[in-house]
């Protein structure tokens, strides 16, 4: 269970677009970020790369080791949204070694695009980037 | 035989022509059209969500260059030929098509798709718009990408396999 002393600490982290909203939240394993839509905008990191910033900033206060991404609820996501993906493993990487944390993917086999794509991003990040599901 | 026969028996190809003026926000939709066309197409072959994800990729590649012309989408499988072609057609500057042809042209040098995606990845900044779609759909796809000019429009196709080999895991760790 979270601790509830925990969530309540826990700043409102989010964003919301038409089509797409994503927010930090928490659950058993610890910080869960849900993305929900279809991030299919021009330009999404203009929206996402700040969000992606708050987080992990929020994550590097808490000395979290591991975050939850949950791309379940996801639709699709364009080639430019990606760079927000990536975006966040160079913020990782540029982060001093012990207070690098993993980015754990939760994905769906009803969103087939999601498999390739985090295998391609896994690639990237590698040490960085963990898959659940989908397989 | 009867048409119905033909197809079921799969020995013609089936074709799906999309002209559109632009806006950007139809490019979902044509997205997820063409994920159900797929699918209805060639059922069994596990090939839609890739295709519609090169539709979105080309398109929106297509889109912001067509300078509020028409944009045009065909889309044909062929189950005997085992072949999936996507044409992307627009109108479109001298100058932008030579970009377009020496990006394709150097991503085409790189036999290996996944190297040269993730080559994209380091090489494109995650603050600025483009630079990933054509990788992603070469790799993600499994579709090989060319590039030709006809009548001032510039003709973007991406060809494949219909039953394409499942990519293998690769990379990172999984859980």
């Amino acid at each position: 269970m979270a601790n509830p002393s925990f969530a309540s600490r826990m700043p409102a982290i989010q964003v919301a677009e038409e089509k797409y909203s994503a927010h930090l939240g928490l659950d058993p394993h610890g910080i869960r970020i849900h993305f929900r839509g279809t991030i299919s905008t021009a330009n999404p990191a203009t929206v996402l790369n700040p969000f992606v910033d708050s987080v992990h900033e929020h994550v590097l206060e808490t000395s979290a080791k591991e975050v939850r991404v949950d791309l379940t609820q996801l639709e699709f996501c364009n080639s430019s949204g990606f760079k927000s993906f990536i975006h966040w493993i160079e913020r990782i990487q540029q982060a001093p070694e012990p207070k690098r944390y993993r980015l754990r993917f939760v994905s769906t086999k009803e969103r087939k695009w999601q498999r390739t794509s985090l295998l391609a991003l896994s690639c990237y990040g590698v040490n960085i980037v963990a898959i659940d599901g989908a397989p | 035989m009867t048409l119905s026969e033909n197809f079921k028996s799969g020995d013609f190809p089936i074709q799906l022509l999309i002209r559109m003026s632009p806006p950007w926000v139809f490019i979902d939709e044509l997205r997820r059209f063409t994920e159900s066309f797929c699918a209805c197409a060639c059922p069994g072959q596990d090939r839609e969500a890739q295709v519609a994800l090169a539709v979105h990729e080309l398109m929106q590649n297509a889109v912001p260059h067509a300078h509020g012309e028409e944009v045009e989408l065909m889309l044909e499988v062929s189950r005997e030929r085992d072949v999936v072609a996507i044409r992307v057609s627009n109108r479109c500057s001298d100058e932008d098509y030579q970009a377009l042809r020496e990006r394709i042209e150097r991503m085409n040098g790189e036999p290996d798709a996944l190297a040269h995606y993730v080559q994209m990845m380091r090489e494109n900044p995650a603050s600025t718009r483009g630079g990933l779609g054509l990788a992603r759909v070469r790799f993600e796809a499994q579709l090989e990408i060319s590039v030709r000019r006809e009548a001032g429009r510039v003709i973007v196709e991406a060809c494949g396999p219909l039953r394409a080999p499942r990519l293998p895991a690769v990379g990172g760790i999984h859980g």
